[in-house]
């Protein structure tokens, strides 16, 4: 588990459960964040974030939010927050924590000019289960007044990215996470484009369907391969494109999912069915 | 904002039911908890802002008032939908 107290933050879970569900889901997991129970969907509709497209009458799911996760800085403020359309995809804790980091900044030394381009390519985590974000970055290290570009730049340069092989399939790629760019005017043209200067940090945020599973008898993998693709300018020349091909294996972990009695990766159990029952019969009374 | 649900998808089998990513489930998509927005949909307070006041009690039964608890610490607050199922 990714220690969010190392990296100085606190981190809430909030759901529409009683209070006693999620004391017996907190000794189940042995969880150490602190859950929060919201069981008329109040703070849920404070944040307007109710699941509208369940009726009020579909018991027991109704009350639900659109599922996501707000990421705020010392002073309370916003810094970045993760919904996704499909609820099946949830941001990684490694995600998580980088956000609570801000952008990365790294102490290395920017390489003299006339060097070449570095790049450091990671997969970030240990694992891959089924609708977890978990990034690959890409570490740049340009030299002093070098530049890479994002896109879109026009024909004839690369925009610095990380692509995905087209056979990878089951696993789904979202919008790349870069840094902050700096406006570039070209010379030739006065075209004014973005670029990344210094050490860059690109992230791609990938998760998995269940389908880049493979069997073998050490257990389940999913296997992510690409390249990171890049072409280095300065003021007045650029260096021909380049690009680091990637190539990551690791296990598919389960995924801790619906908990309602004992099962393959589903333990250990918290007695789910009890407190589904308790919850139901609740909505029934109410309306 | 009316939202729309992302009924997408596809049955393979018995209790097998894909959506329009690929995801498999028990369920088909857009049926009861497997209930996803088409489109935009809301998100709640934006970056930027000051994330609003979130009272409520904890697994312990104590109120817990955020952003007094998080002690001037930045803050992951994360919605989900069930514990339970």
């Amino acid at each position: 588990m990714v220690d969010f107290e190392a990296a100085g933050a606190k981190l809430y879970v909030l759901s529409y459960d009683e209070v006693d569900a999620l004391a017996d889901y907190k000794q189940a997991h042995g969880a150490t964040f602190t859950l929060l129970s919201d069981p008329h969907s109040e703070v849920i509709r404070s944040f307007g974030i109710l699941n509208t497209t369940i009726a009020e009458d579909d018991h027991p799911w109704h009350g639900i939010p659109y599922p996501g996760v707000y990421v705020t800085d010392g002073e309370g403020i916003i810094t970045q927050k993760f919904f996704e359309n499909n609820f099946t995809v949830r941001p990684g804790a490694e995600q998580l924590v980088a956000a609570v980091k801000g952008e990365d900044v790294l102490l290395a030394e920017r390489p003299a000019t006339d060097q070449e381009v570095e790049v450091e390519v990671e997969f970030e985590g240990n694992d891959l289960p089924v609708g977890i974000t978990r990034q690959i970055v890409a570490r740049f290290s340009v030299p002093k007044g070098m530049h890479l570009y994002q896109e879109p730049v026009p024909e004839g340069l690369v925009a610095a990215s990380i692509e995905l092989d087209d056979e990878a399939e089951g696993i789904v790629s979202y919008t790349l996470v870069a840094p902050e760019t700096q406006p570039h005017t070209l010379g030739t043209d006065g075209h004014t484009l973005e670029v990344y200067e210094g050490n860059p940090v690109l992230r791609l945020p990938i998760a998995q369907n269940g389908r880049a599973i493979t069997k073998d008898d050490d257990g389940r993998w999913v296997s992510v391969s690409g390249r990171v693709r890049w072409q280095a300018c300065n003021d007045e020349t650029c260096l021909v494109p380049d690009e680091k091909a990637f190539s990551f294996r690791v296990p598919s972990a389960f995924t801790v999912m619906a908990d309602m009695g004992p099962g393959e990766g589903r333990v250990p159990s918290m007695n789910g069915a009890t407190h589904f029952k308790k919850m139901t019969d609740r909505r029934k009374t109410a309306s | 904002m009316q939202i729309e649900r992302d009924t997408r998808g596809a049955e393979l089998g018995p209790n097998q039911y894909e959506d329009a990513e690929g995801y498999i489930a028990p369920l088909p998509a857009g049926y009861g908890p497997r209930s996803n927005p088409l489109g935009a949909f809301p998100t709640g307070p934006e970056v930027g802002e000051y994330l609003p006041d979130v009272v409520a009690v904890n697994s312990e039964g104590s109120t817990v008032d955020l952003h007094i608890d998080r002690e001037g610490k930045p803050a992951v607050l994360v919605f989900t939908r069930s514990a339970v199922w």
